[in-house]
């Protein structure tokens, strides 16, 4: 089973691209894909994902150059503590380190520099649209 | 880890705490420490922008104060709203509302105890930065940070099985709660509380049997004569959702009993700092800096008769114990408070589950504003939580006061830093990464959330800073 994990803050504007793809996609029938959204990544995230062979994720990431363009991996640090903010990469040692659960992920980002708005509506459905569709395709 | 050199600290990995902050040390000729401040440096200013909306929607508005005690403050800002209505929710809500508050107070303990603070107990004080943190514990730990997550998600699941949604539910509504809980749903959180009471007694195990390797620290981590402040029930009982505020002194003198909320301000006075933009709360008979006074889960058990239930009762004696029946003075000790909290939730979310009424479908009291202003005060995980709202006939806000759980604390935040700096931070040879992690170690027992109390918006950042006699900055420990 494959689980795709959206994630942000759809209150904020494009922050909430991860959020908004897994809603379109809740609007289709993917087989064996499990389909998580969240305001942020929480350590608790790792029992949903123990059932599964492969995480995709989706969020949105700062670039101040790549407006609109797709990353598929952006520089995952984990720069912060476990509060407020955890990345992929450590959800995804978290899984191995403690559960041994190793396992295939990638992060799909939608590059932004406009997190708390959306800035060009139309060129943002589109995205959300591009992604979901890929996805789709992917999980086929 | 710590660089040094004669001009420049740098620590990473970043402070283990809710949210930014920056504290100062001033050393004087000697080299020894005068003062040490915490300043929290962001602000958002809820109070200012909930004016002009509608009474209904503060519940939604003021939880998005925090992602971390949403449920906090839609407890707080519901019963604001009820109290605007002159309603009492039905007996089905207000056990509803104590469960989803109680599973928020569990998985925020569990948060700091095992994410937060565990590194600590763990590998000591004095670990180098790559001992002194959570992935070194995924490493060595394995099982200790397995039930962290498994604590968390239980709080977190019964959140979001009641509230719809683990971060920012709307399910508690002015009045009472949308919907009733199903069967379905009280067997699958009863199914779960074998597991968490387990984790639970396992982790109160594990900290008693290790504690006392942190005797420097408990003599000192904020280790001082206060005041302390909860809310008690209707039997001087430990109480996170209704009942009345009690003050305590350092004897365990009853200073002020059975205050109802609605007149916090005959009792509390808010200074404002200007070096920070964390309100100082403080005890107004006593004035400001003497009325200084402690919430949180260490004052809940000390202002508390008893817990209430019979297996936290029984660690609340071994509690008391500590200073012969008087209030437990070191903030170290918030740590333990914090477990027998989590020891109690189980057995108070299972009591209250069990309760007849608790399944009833008559959930919601419907009225529109008969007052114009309502207080809403409950207990966050962190400490005593006001709302106050004015309104117009219409319902809309015209004004808004927060004194947030943490925002109580700060006086004795500010004492406990100073503390710790002045008993580990003895010249500038003492400036090891181990005695500057302590002075944020002390911080963490209180486990503030800055985020919710200044509502503070920005970049993730922790600063400490060294100070001569001259105020002169000369060393800096950036960290995030």
């Amino acid at each position: 089973m494959r689980a795709i994990v959206g994630y942000g803050n759809t209150l904020r504007g494009e922050d909430g691209f991860g959020v908004e793809v897994i809603q379109r996609l809740q609007e289709t029938t993917l087989a064996d894909t499990k389909l998580i959204e969240a305001f942020q990544l929480t350590p608790e995230l790792c029992l949903e994902l123990l059932d599964v062979d492969e995480v995709f994720f989706v969020d949105a990431g700062f670039s101040s150059s790549y407006h609109y363009e797709f990353l598929c991996s952006l520089k995952d640090e984990q720069i912060a503590t476990l509060s407020h903010h955890i990345s992929p990469k450590l959800i995804m040692n978290m899984l191995k380190e403690i559960y041994k659960k190793d396992m295939n992920y990638l992060i799909f980002s939608m590059a932004t520099n406009k997190f708390d708005t959306i800035y060009d509506q139309k060129r943002y459905k589109q995205k959300v649209e591009t992604m979901v569709q890929y996805l789709k395709e992917l999980s086929l | 880890m710590l660089e040094t050199n004669k001009k420049k600290i740098v620590i990473d990995p970043v402070t283990r705490i809710e949210g930014h902050a920056k504290i100062t040390i001033d050393l004087n000729e000697a080299g020894t420490v005068d003062d040490a401040r915490i300043h929290v440096t962001q602000y958002r200013g809820f109070e200012k922008m909930c004016e002009g909306r509608p009474y209904t929607e503060m519940p939604a508005l003021t939880a998005r104060t925090c992602g971390i005690c949403p449920v906090s403050h839609v407890i707080s800002s519901t019963k604001a709203c009820d109290n605007l209505m002159a309603v009492r929710p039905p007996k089905a809500a207000r056990n509803l509302r104590r469960i989803i508050n109680l599973a928020q107070i569990i998985q925020s303990h569990a948060l700091n105890f095992y994410h937060l603070s565990s590194p600590d107990f763990v590998y000591g004080f004095d670990a180098s930065k790559e001992d002194r943190n959570i992935f070194k514990l995924m490493q060595t730990h394995p099982d200790m940070a397995k039930d962290g997550i498994a604590l968390r998600a239980f709080g977190q699941k019964i959140i979001e099985t009641l509230g719809g949604k683990r971060i920012h539910p709307t399910w508690v509504v002015p009045g009472g709660v949308s919907h009733e809980i199903s069967n379905e749903q009280k067997q699958t959180i009863l199914s779960q509380i074998p597991q968490a009471m387990d984790i639970a007694q396992k982790t109160l195990k594990y900290f008693l049997n290790n504690v006392s390797k942190f005797k420097k620290e408990i003599d000192s981590f904020g280790n001082f004569p206060s005041l302390f402040m909860g809310l008690v029930n209707k039997k001087g009982n430990l109480e996170h959702y209704d009942g009345f505020l009690r003050f305590v002194d350092s004897d365990g003198n009853i200073l002020e009993n059975g205050i109802d909320p609605t007149f916090y301000k005959d009792y509390i006075g808010e200074a404002v700092e200007k070096d920070s933009f964390l309100k100082s709360p403080y005890y107004k008979p006593y004035g400001y800096e003497k009325g200084m006074y402690r919430v949180g889960p260490l004052a809940r058990l000390n202002v508390a008769n008893r817990c209430g239930t019979p297996l936290a009762d029984k660690e609340f004696d071994n509690f008391r114990n500590l200073n012969n029946g008087k209030p437990v003075l070191n903030s170290f000790y918030y740590h333990y408070a914090r477990l027998i909290e989590i020891i109690y939730g189980i057995e108070r979310i299972e009591e209250l589950l069990n309760e007849e009424k608790t399944m009833s479908d008559n959930i919601r009291s419907y009225a529109s504003i008969n007052r114009n202003r309502g207080v809403g005060c409950s207990e966050a995980p962190r400490g005593t939580l006001f709302h106050d709202y004015e309104v117009t006939n219409d319902g809309i806000i015209t004004g808004v006061n927060l004194i947030i759980a943490t925002g109580n604390n700060n006086l004795a935040m500010n004492a406990g830093v100073k503390q710790v700096a002045q008993s580990f931070i003895t010249g500038t040879d003492a400036l090891t990464d181990g005695n500057l992690n302590r002075v944020e170690a002390v911080i963490r027992c209180f486990d503030p959330c800055l985020s919710c109390s200044t509502h503070a918006l920005g970049i993730v950042s922790s600063q400490v800073e060294v100070r001569d006699h001259n105020k002169k900055v000369i060393d800096r420990i950036s960290r995030g």
